[in-house]
C-alpha cells in the first residue's frame, strides 16, 4: 500500500513496532501507519493461527488487533498513532512471520471439532485440556493498571442520535433548524460518515460539520455501546474518546433515533480471512480519510451501486484493476463498470497476504488473476444491535442476504420512543439514507405519517 | 489452507455451521452456541450475515424462522474500568434491563408436527435437570420418555451460568452431591461423546467479614470430614494461589484445589443426544399450556403441539417451576431472581481457580477460552423473571473485581446477559413427590447451583423413580417440609 501524493496529513512521527522504527503520521489509525509501510499481517487468528490482517477499518471484526502500549487487543484500526507508542503482535511463536502454529492449520484442513476431539479417549482427551488452555486466549495480561476514569458524564436531551454519517447528520440538521433539544453521538472525529470516507456519486451532497449544528449538541469521538434503562428513564451508555482520556456518558431522553450503519460484511469465500482482503468500505476509507492506496493492482468483488462505485474510485486513485467480479449472479448491466464479469466460487490465493484471486465466470470458465488486494463491495449488514435493545423488530431481509430493523418509511419502530435511519433499516444508497434522515427527524417532531 | 471462514473471531468456518445445522442445530442461538461463531472480540458484526444464509439455504428453518441471536451490550469492547465509573444508587433496587421482550419461544422456530399423545414420563425443562434425568431414565431402560423445553437447549439458567463446579459447600447432602456430581463430569466426555473441558483450578472464596470468615472455617471442618481437601488460607497464601489479587479488606480464605469450572452447554448437548439416542424425545420450543387433572393424578400435560396422555410429570422447569405449578395449582415457594453475568476479551491462562468475595457475592474464573467470566448477586433485586442486561451491574461487578483484581482495569467487557437463580426458602432444592398429586414430581429450586448438581441429583432421581426403593433425599427436600417447619439452610451461596 502506498501514501497517495498532495494529501493532508499530520505530523510526520515514528512507532516502535516489535522495536522496529516506522514511520507514521501523528492522529492516523495507527493500523493505516503498518500497512503503509508494508505490514500486512497484523496478527494470528485464534485457533487455527491463520495470518491476519485489517479487513473492515471501522472496530467491526478482529483482524487487526495488536498489543498497544502493554495493553493486548487494541483495534489499531480505532487507534491514532502516537509518537513512540509501542506495537507488539499477539499469538505467535516465536513470530507472526513464522508461526510454528500454523501447522493446526495445515493438519486439520477440513477443521477441528473441539466438542469431540479425543472425547473420552484416556491420556489424551486431558492432555488435549492441557494444550487447549495453553493456546487458548488472545494477548497478555495489561501491564499496568488503568488509571482512574473521570466520573461519567449524564446528559439529558429530547432526542438522542446514535450515528452522525449521512441520515444521523441529516436528521440532526433537521431537528437544529426546528430548535429541538438533541444530542448526536458520532464515532469519527468527523460527522458525515460515507459521504468522507465511502465510494459515493459525483453528486453526492456535502457532508455537514459540527460547527453547522448548535453548539454543545455534536459529541464527535463518542460511540454508543449500548441503548440501557434505569429507574430514570432509558439512556445511550457511550464511550468518548477526549483529550484527557476515556470517559463514559449517560444521555437519556424522550425519544432515540439510530442511525449507525452497518458492519462489513465478509462473505465466506476460500481463504476470505487472507491479509489482502479488504472490506470496501475500509478501501475506500483508506483512500479518502487517509490518503492510502490500499492495492496497486486490485480485484474487486462485490454487487451493484457498490461494486461498481468502488472501481471508479480505485482507478480514479490510481489502482490497476485485475477483476471486477459482480457475485450477485446477474449479467451486468448497461451502467455497470466496463469490464465487469459474472463470477462466483471466490478464492483468495497467496500464503501470508493476497497474491491474486480466482474464480469461475458465470460461462464457466475458470479465472485466475494476480492481484495485491481483493476488495469485496457489498451493502453492508444492518447494525440492528441498539435498536433491538430498545425493543424494535428485526428482520431477516433475503434479498439483502441480511437482517435489518424493520420500521415505517419515518422511522418508527416497533418500540414507539426508537427510531431508525439509514443503513440500519438495509440497502440505502447515501442519497436515500439521508431522505430517511430527514424523514425521521420530522416524525421525531411529530410530524404526520 | 482453504478455509471458508464465517467468523474469523473464533476461527468458524462454512462447514462447521453446516455441521450444526445438519446436527439439528437450527435456529440461530444454537448455532451460536455449538459452533461458538459471534461469540468473539466482534460479537458477530462480520459474520450473523453469513450464518443467516447459511439457514436460509439450508432448507430445514420455517419462514420466518432465521431469527438473529440477542444483541447483547455492549456494542464496542468496552474497559472494566469505564464501566466502572457509571454511578449506582446502591439504596434502591436495579431497575429494568435489556433488551425488551425476550422471545426465545418463537412460534416460527416451533415444528410443526404434533407432539407424542402418549409418554410414560414427561419432563417439563429441558435445562440440565430435566435432561439429565430424561438420560438416567434411559440408561436405566425407561425410554418412553418426553422431555418439553419452551426454548432453544441452554435458553434457561443451564446455559446462562458461570460453569462453576466445587464441592465447598456448608452441609452434609450437598457436599456429597457435589462430590458425585464432579466424578460424574470427569467421566463424562467417555460417557456422551463430547467436551465439557472441567477444568480442577479449584475455587478461593475470600471473607472480608468475621462471620463470613467464620462460616468458611467452618465449612472447611465439614469438608475435611467427608474426604475434601479445602484449606483455610491466610490473604498471603491465597495471594500465593493468584499473584495478581489484592486480598483488600480480607480477613481469610478458603481453598479447595479439587473444585472447577466446567462449559456448561456441551452437557446439554450431550445429555439430549443421549437421549435421542435411545429414542427419547427432547421436543424444543414447545409450550406447556396447562394439565389435565382427576383424583389426585396428573393425567395429560397440554402444550401447544397438542396433549400429551402419561403415567408422571417431572417438574424441572428452573425458575419458571413456580408459573409452570401454578397451572396444576401447585403453589411452590420458589422466586426467580435474576443473576446477571458478563464475560471479556480472551486472555492467555493467568488464573486458576475461580475466585468468590463471599460477602459481597461477586465470583470471577478463567475460561477455557482465556475469557473472564463473572458476575454477582445484587441483594435489591427483586423477584421476577427478568433476564435483561443492567448498566447497574456491569458497573457493581467492575468495581468490586478491581478492587481485587486492578490489573485487569484495562480489559474490555464483550458481552453481558443474565439468567434467573430459582430461590427457595432455605435455599435447598424441591424434590420428590407433590403433595396432592402423587405423580407429579418436583425436580427444582436449586438457587443457582443445579448446574453443578444435576449428574448426581439426576442420577440418584431416576433410579428413586424406576426402583420403588426409598431415597431420603426426596424425603429431605421435599415441598411438605416447608408446611412441616423442618429446614436445614444451605449458607454457601454465592450472590
Amino acid at each position: 500500500m502506498k501514501r497517495l501524493e498532495g494529501f493532508q496529513r499530520g505530523k510526520a512521527i515514528t512507532v516502535d513496532f516489535e522495536g522496529e522504527s516506522i514511520s507514521a503520521h501523528e492522529g492516523e489509525p495507527v493500523a493505516c501507519s503498518l500497512l503503509a509501510s508494508g505490514e500486512f499481517v497484523f496478527s494470528r487468528s485464534i485457533k487455527y493461527h491463520r495470518p491476519r490482517g485489517p479487513f473492515c477499518m471501522e472496530g467491526s471484526c478482529s483482524h487487526c488487533l495488536l498489543r498497544v502500549d502493554g495493553v493486548p487487543n487494541v483495534f489499531t484500526c480505532q487507534t491514532p498513532a502516537r509518537a513512540g507508542m509501542r506495537l507488539d503482535r499477539q499469538n505467535a511463536y516465536p513470530s507472526v512471520k513464522v508461526d510454528i502454529f500454523e501447522s493446526i492449520d495445515w493438519l486439520f484442513p477440513r477443521g477441528l471439532d473441539h466438542h469431540e476431539m479425543f472425547a473420552g479417549v484416556p491420556v489424551a482427551e486431558h492432555v488435549m485440556a492441557k494444550v487447549a488452555r495453553h493456546l487458548a486466549g488472545l494477548g497478555l495480561l495489561p501491564e499496568k493498571e488503568a488509571p482512574a476514569r473521570m466520573p461519567a458524564e449524564t446528559l439529558r436531551v429530547s432526542i438522542a442520535i446514535a450515528g452522525g454519517g449521512v441520515a444521523g447528520s441529516a436528521a440532526a440538521k433537521v431537528l437544529a433548524e426546528r430548535g429541538a433539544s438533541f444530542a448526536l453521538l458520532e464515532r469519527e472525529d468527523v460527522l458525515g460518515g460515507k459521504l468522507r470516507s465511502g465510494a459515493v456519486p459525483k453528486d453526492a451532497e456535502k457532508p455537514l460539520s459540527s460547527a453547522d449544528l448548535p453548539k454543545g449538541s455534536v459529541r464527535i469521538n463518542t460511540t454508543a455501546v449500548g441503548l440501557y434503562d434505569d429507574e430514570h428513564g432509558r439512556y445511550f451508555a457511550a464511550v468518548s474518546h477526549g483529550p484527557e482520556g476515556l470517559r463514559l456518558l449517560k444521555v437519556y431522553a424522550e425519544q432515540f433515533l439510530v442511525c449507525i450503519g452497518g458492519h462489513p460484511r465478509l462473505p465466506p469465500f476460500e481463504n476470505n480471512d487472507l491479509p489482502g482482503v479488504l472490506a470496501g468500505p475500509a478501501a475506500s476509507a483508506l483512500i479518502r480519510r487517509h490518503g492510502i492506496l490500499p492495492g496497486e493492482n486490485v480485484a474487486v468483488v462485490g454487487q451493484g451501486e457498490s461494486l461498481k462505485l468502488l472501481a471508479e474510485l480505485l482507478k480514479a486513485s490510481g489502482a490497476q484493476l485485475a477483476a471486477v467480479v459482480d457475485l450477485s449472479g446477474a449479467d451486468p448491466g448497461p451502467n455497470a463498470f466496463p469490464g465487469t464479469v459474472s463470477g462466483r466460487e471466490l478464492k483468495a490465493r497467496g500464503r501470508s497476504q493476497v497474491a491474486g484471486l480466482a474464480f469461475t465466470r458465470k460461462d464457466g470458465e475458470k479465472m485466475k488473476v494476480r492481484c495485491d488486494l481483493v476488495a469485496v463491495a457489498l451493502p453492508p449488514s444492518p447494525s440492528f444491535e441498539l435498536a433491538r435493545q430498545g425493543g424494535a423488530k428485526v428482520v431477516f431481509r433475503p434479498e439483502l442476504g441480511a437482517f435489518a430493523v424493520e420500521a415505517d418509511e419515518s422511522g418508527r419502530t416497533a418500540a414507539k420512543d426508537i427510531f431508525v435511519a439509514g443503513g440500519v433499516t438495509g440497502g440505502l444508497d447515501v442519497r436515500a439514507s439521508a431522505e430517511s434522515g430527514r424523514r425521521a427527524a420530522q416524525a421525531l417532531l411529530g410530524g404526520g405519517r | 489452507m482453504s478455509k471458508q471462514l464465517v467468523c474469523p473471531c473464533e476461527d468458524v468456518t462454512v462447514d462447521d455451521v453446516n455441521a450444526a445445522i445438519s446436527k439439528g442445530y437450527c435456529d440461530m442461538e444454537s448455532v451460536k452456541r455449538y459452533t461458538g461463531f459471534g461469540t468473539g472480540i466482534c460479537q458477530g458484526k462480520s459474520c450473523l450475515s453469513s450464518v443467516a444464509n447459511l439457514l436460509a439455504q439450508s432448507g430445514k428453518v420455517k419462514d420466518g424462522g432465521v431469527l438473529p441471536f440477542t444483541p447483547r451490550p455492549p456494542l464496542q469492547p468496552t474497559e472494566l474500568s469505564l464501566f466502572a465509573s457509571a454511578p449506582v444508587d446502591e439504596s434502591r433496587p436495579p431497575v429494568g434491563g435489556v433488551p425488551v421482550s425476550l422471545h426465545f419461544t418463537h412460534h416460527a422456530l416451533r415444528s410443526d408436527a404434533p407432539v407424542p399423545s402418549r409418554a410414560k414420563v414427561v419432563i417439563i425443562g429441558g435445562g440440565v435437570m430435566g435432561l439429565a434425568l430424561a438420560h438416567n431414565l434411559g440408561m436405566r431402560g425407561e425410554r418412553d420418555v418426553v422431555v418439553l423445553e419452551k426454548g432453544y437447549l441452554c435458553a434457561g439458567a443451564s446455559g446462562r451460568n458461570g460453569g462453576g463446579v466445587r464441592m465447598q459447600w456448608g452441609t452434609s447432602a450437598n457436599i456429597e452431591l457435589a462430590k458425585r456430581s464432579i466424578d460424574l463430569m470427569k467421566q463424562f466426555a467417555r460417557d456422551m461423546g463430547i467436551n465439557i473441558w472441567l477444568r480442577q483450578g479449584g475455587y478461593l472464596f475470600l471473607a472480608k467479614n468475621k462471620a463470613i470468615a467464620d462460616r468458611l472455617e467452618k465449612g472447611a471442618a465439614l469438608h475435611n470430614r467427608h474426604g475434601v481437601p479445602t484449606q483455610i488460607l491466610t490473604p498471603d497464601a491465597a495471594r500465593d494461589v493468584v499473584p495478581e489479587l489484592t486480598m483488600k479488606g480480607v480477613q481469610l480464605a478458603a481453598y479447595n484445589k479439587e473444585d472447577g469450572v466446567i462449559f456448561p452447554w456441551p452437557f446439554l448437548w450431550g445429555y439430549a443426544q443421549s437421549c435421542q439416542k435411545v429414542g427419547i424425545k427432547v421436543e424444543t420450543f414447545t409450550n406447556v399450556l396447562g394439565f389435565e387433572i382427576s383424583q389426585g393424578q396428573v393425567r395429560k400435560v397440554k402444550t401447544d403441539r397438542g396433549d400429551i396422555a402419561c403415567d408422571q410429570v417431572v417438574l424441572a422447569a428452573g425458575a419458571w417451576s413456580p408459573e409452570v405449578a401454578r397451572l396444576a395449582e401447585v403453589k411452590l415457594p420458589n422466586e426467580p431472581h435474576r443473576h446477571e453475568i458478563l464475560s471479556t476479551e480472551p486472555l492467555k491462562p493467568f488464573l486458576g481457580p475461580l475466585v468468590s468475595v463471599l460477602d459481597s457475592g461477586l465470583y470471577f474464573s478463567q475460561s477455557m477460552r482465556g475469557e473472564i467470566v463473572g458476575g454477582m448477586g445484587d441483594p435489591k433485586e427483586p423477584a421476577a423473571l427478568n433476564m435483561g442486561s443492567t448498566l447497574r451491574f456491569v458497573s457493581r461487578f467492575a468495581n468490586a473485581l478491581l478492587e481485587q483484581l486492578p490489573v485487569v482495569g484495562h480489559i474490555k467487557v464483550l458481552r453481558q446477559w443474565a439468567g434467573c437463580y430459582d430461590v427457595t426458602p432455605d435455599n435447598n432444592p424441591i424434590l420428590g413427590r407433590t403433595p396432592g398429586l402423587a405423580n407429579l414430581l418436583q425436580m427444582s429450586g436449586f438457587v443457582g447451583h443445579g448446574f453443578m448438581m444435576a449428574p448426581a441429583v439426576a442420577e440418584r432421581m431416576a433410579a428413586w423413580m424406576t426402583s420403588g426403593n426409598d431415597d431420603e433425599l426426596f424425603t429431605r427436600f421435599n415441598l411438605d417440609r416447608f408446611a412441616r417447619g423442618q429446614l436445614e439452610r444451605e449458607d454457601m451461596i454465592i450472590g
